[in-house]
């Protein structure tokens, strides 16, 4: 068994399954890892070619887009052996073809395919539960802390969603930050964040929008069972109806 | 009166409205516009009832000329009337949009004056909502029987969903208790929106540029428990207005009893069980290709309260079981208790690849303890008990009761109103 190791960043990872795609007879009994600087370190380690990551990017997910996007997602989920499960995935379907990602009962595909579908979930959830607030100036923030790393999908949404308006997303968790200034998104990291001043009208809409909520529900019908199971209190930290 | 003191009025005469749905429209504009509209529908909150906040959902006015038995809103009850100007509410609605509260605005209202003058205010909305604020983002509105056509064709241009209240599943019922509304005010719009609604899909395959009208079609709900129609009935009244209406949903919305009247049956509860009973016999109409007899009969006109309609079927046809996973065809699958309409997808092409197991058909979604009984793989049965229906059934609801019972409401509830 090959061990090879990889810098920890995205275009390490591709960068590295390129190199061991092109290198090795047998990808499928290769293991892929993080290189954790300062420990005694067992295998082969890789140094980053960024331009070889970006074609291998742009090549797989040209030819094959629908698992080109599973594996994004599950490579947002930040699990730990998720590079030597990517790297066989990806192998697999160079070999078989897209549809190989429909082989859900391979322990491969499997877990690539839940670690896409519970990163999906999130994202779709995020959608509707992010929640911006006025600024002073006028621009808008919405600040999460999901359990995965969700903030590139969901910042291209709302690029579309709420492209002619100024706004940043914050990921508290993981200090990092994006920003739309109308035209262009750019990400960035936070190393300390201070709360700026809210518009005048910020108070009045979500007094408006928790007397909505509140008023909306049904007593007669009263679960809060079901409430919690469909929106759970993990994030309700940043609700305005639920402050 | 203060914006914030109507909202509080106008959410509150909204909330016994069942659907919030956001689905089913795809709708974006260019630079320096508001919104998109996402075709999978979007919840944004959940509120205490368990029921999902998809839209702003509010009345225009609650001050209503008409006296349904069964409404809060009616002109008997002496209750706070509110109603917005077409400003306050357009504002709220991208206020909250531009915070991400909500993916749109579902408008209705009370009859105010007169059908057209409320139906014209409503459009007003709309109307200002599309072309001022370049709002894209989701607007479902309700039709107000007995307006004009000409509001009806200019609602349809800015709405992405209209829908027509049925209100109760028969003439008579509707006659008793909402004796200012009758059928043919209910079915003529209806059938005007499904023309309207046709011909413009048709029209818009020719030329990509033709105005949409309504594109995510036309829905209607009912009350369910407020009179005495049988489930049979009711799915029969679901199956032609999905027919021969072609309506994309049918809402059922269990009677709250918000009014003491003696033409109204005193329940303590909402019939909440039957409504959630109903809302998966109208999956199985709609999206697994069961007819309504199929479902249900003269004989047994009621649907089973302790299992789901699917499961029901099931163990009244011994005859079309077992069905063998790794052959049968797709149609076939949906009818497995425990499959449903993905399950049944992945099944089709994860068989490609090798012939599932009991292990696999886990993986791929299938809920085995319901389809166990049912399905054999490659002609291995998983257990050999289809030709003792009493028994399955005793096993499913003990299967049921230990963890799907009292989460069985939610899965229903949970839908985004698909
Ligand atoms: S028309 Fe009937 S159902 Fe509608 S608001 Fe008035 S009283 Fe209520």
């Amino acid at each position: 068994m090959n061990i090879y190791l990889y810098d920890g960043s995205t275009e390490g990872l591709f960068s590295a399954i390129d190199h061991v795609l092109r290198h090795e007879p047998d990808p499928s009994a290769v293991v892929l890892g993080r290189r954790e600087p300062g420990l005694f370190e067992e295998g082969v380690v890789l140094t980053t070619d960024r331009e070889r990551a970006d074609v291998l990017v742009r090549r797989f997910s040209s030819a094959f887009p629908r698992n080109a996007r599973e594996v994004m997602y599950a490579l947002f989920s930040e699990k730990e052996e998720i590079a030597t499960v990517l790297l066989h995935y990806i192998h697999m379907v160079a070999r078989h073809g897209g549809q190989v990602g429909a082989h859900l009962t391979h322990p491969v595909v499997n877990e690539v395919h839940l670690l896409a579908c519970k990163v999906a979930r999130e994202l779709n959830r995020m959608k509707g539960l992010l929640r911006f607030a006025m600024l002073e100036d006028g621009s808008y923030l919405a600040k999460m802390e999901p359990d995965y790393n969700i903030i590139q999908p969901l910042s291209s949404f709302f690029t579309r969603r709420l492209g002619a308006q100024e706004w940043f997303i914050y990921d508290v968790g993981r200090g990092l930050v994006s920003r739309w200034d109308g035209s262009t998104l750019q990400y960035g990291a936070l190393e300390s964040f201070h709360a700026p001043a809210l518009a005048p009208e910020e108070q009045e809409v979500r007094r408006c929008w928790k007397t909505f909520f509140s008023h909306i529900a049904i007593p007669e019908r009263k679960n809060e069972r079901l409430q919690k199971s469909c929106m759970p209190m993990k994030y309700w930290k940043y609700l305005v109806e639920k402050e | 009166m203060e914006t914030i003191e109507k909202l509080r009025i106008l959410s509150g005469s909204a909330r016994y409205d069942a659907s919030c749905a956001s689905s089913g429209s795809t709708r974006s504009g260019g630079k320096g516009s508001l919104g998109n509209a996402s075709s999978g529908g979007i919840c944004h909150s959940w509120s205490d009832d368990g029921r999902c906040i998809s839209l702003l959902k509010v009345l225009l006015s609650n001050d209503c000329r008409y006296d349904c038995a069964y409404c809060v809103n009616r002109s008997s009850n002496r209750i706070p009337r509110a109603s917005f100007t077409v400003e306050e509410l357009v504002d709220l609605t991208v206020k909250f949009y531009r915070r991400n509260y909500i993916e749109g605005l579902f408008l209705s209202s009370a009859v105010m004056h007169g059908p057209d003058e409320t139906m014209g205010r409503m459009v007003s909305v709309v109307r200002k909502l599309r072309r001022e604020e370049r709002f894209f983002g989701y607007i479902h509105m309700k039709v107000i029987p007995g307006c004009s056509d000409e509001l009806l064709r200019e609602a349809g241009l800015y709405a992405d969903r209209l829908s027509v209240n049925i209100e109760l599943p028969s003439q008579a019922s509707l006659n008793l208790l909402a004796p200012q509304k009758d059928k043919q005010s209910i079915l003529k719009p209806m059938a005007f929106l499904g023309n309207a609604i046709g011909e413009s899909a048709r029209e818009r395959r020719k030329n990509r540029k033709a105005p949409r009208f309504s594109p995510a079609g036309q829905s209607t709900q009912m009350i369910i428990g407020a009179s005495p129609e049988s489930d049979y009935q009711i799915l029969r009244l679901s199956e032609g207005l999905y027919r021969k209406m072609s309506l994309k949903r049918v809402y059922y919305s269990a009677y709250v009893p918000v009014n003491e009247d003696r033409r109204l049956p005193a329940l303590r509860t909402p019939p909440l069980l039957r409504e959630h009973r109903l809302y998966q016999a109208d999956w199985l109409l709609r999206l697994y290709g069961f007819t309504a007899e199929e479902i249900l009969s003269e004989e047994y006109p009621q649907l089973d309260e302790q299992l789901d309609p699917k499961a029901a079927w099931a163990l009244r046809h011994p005859e079309y079981f077992p069905v063998d996973v790794n052959r049968a065809e797709y149609a076939a699958l949906l009818r497995i208790p425990g499959v449903g309409v993905t399950s049944a997808r992945r099944i089709v092409s994860a068989r490609r690849f090798a012939p599932l197991t009991p292990e696999g058909l886990k993986k791929v979604g299938v809920v085995m303890k319901r389809a166990r009984y049912f399905i054999t793989c490659s002609g291995r049965p998983v257990e050999r008990l289809i030709d003792r229906p009493a028994l399955v059934r005793g096993r499913l609801l003990l299967a049921d009761g230990a963890t799907v019972s009292p989460s069985s409401q939610q899965r229903q509830l949970s839908l985004p109103g698909l």
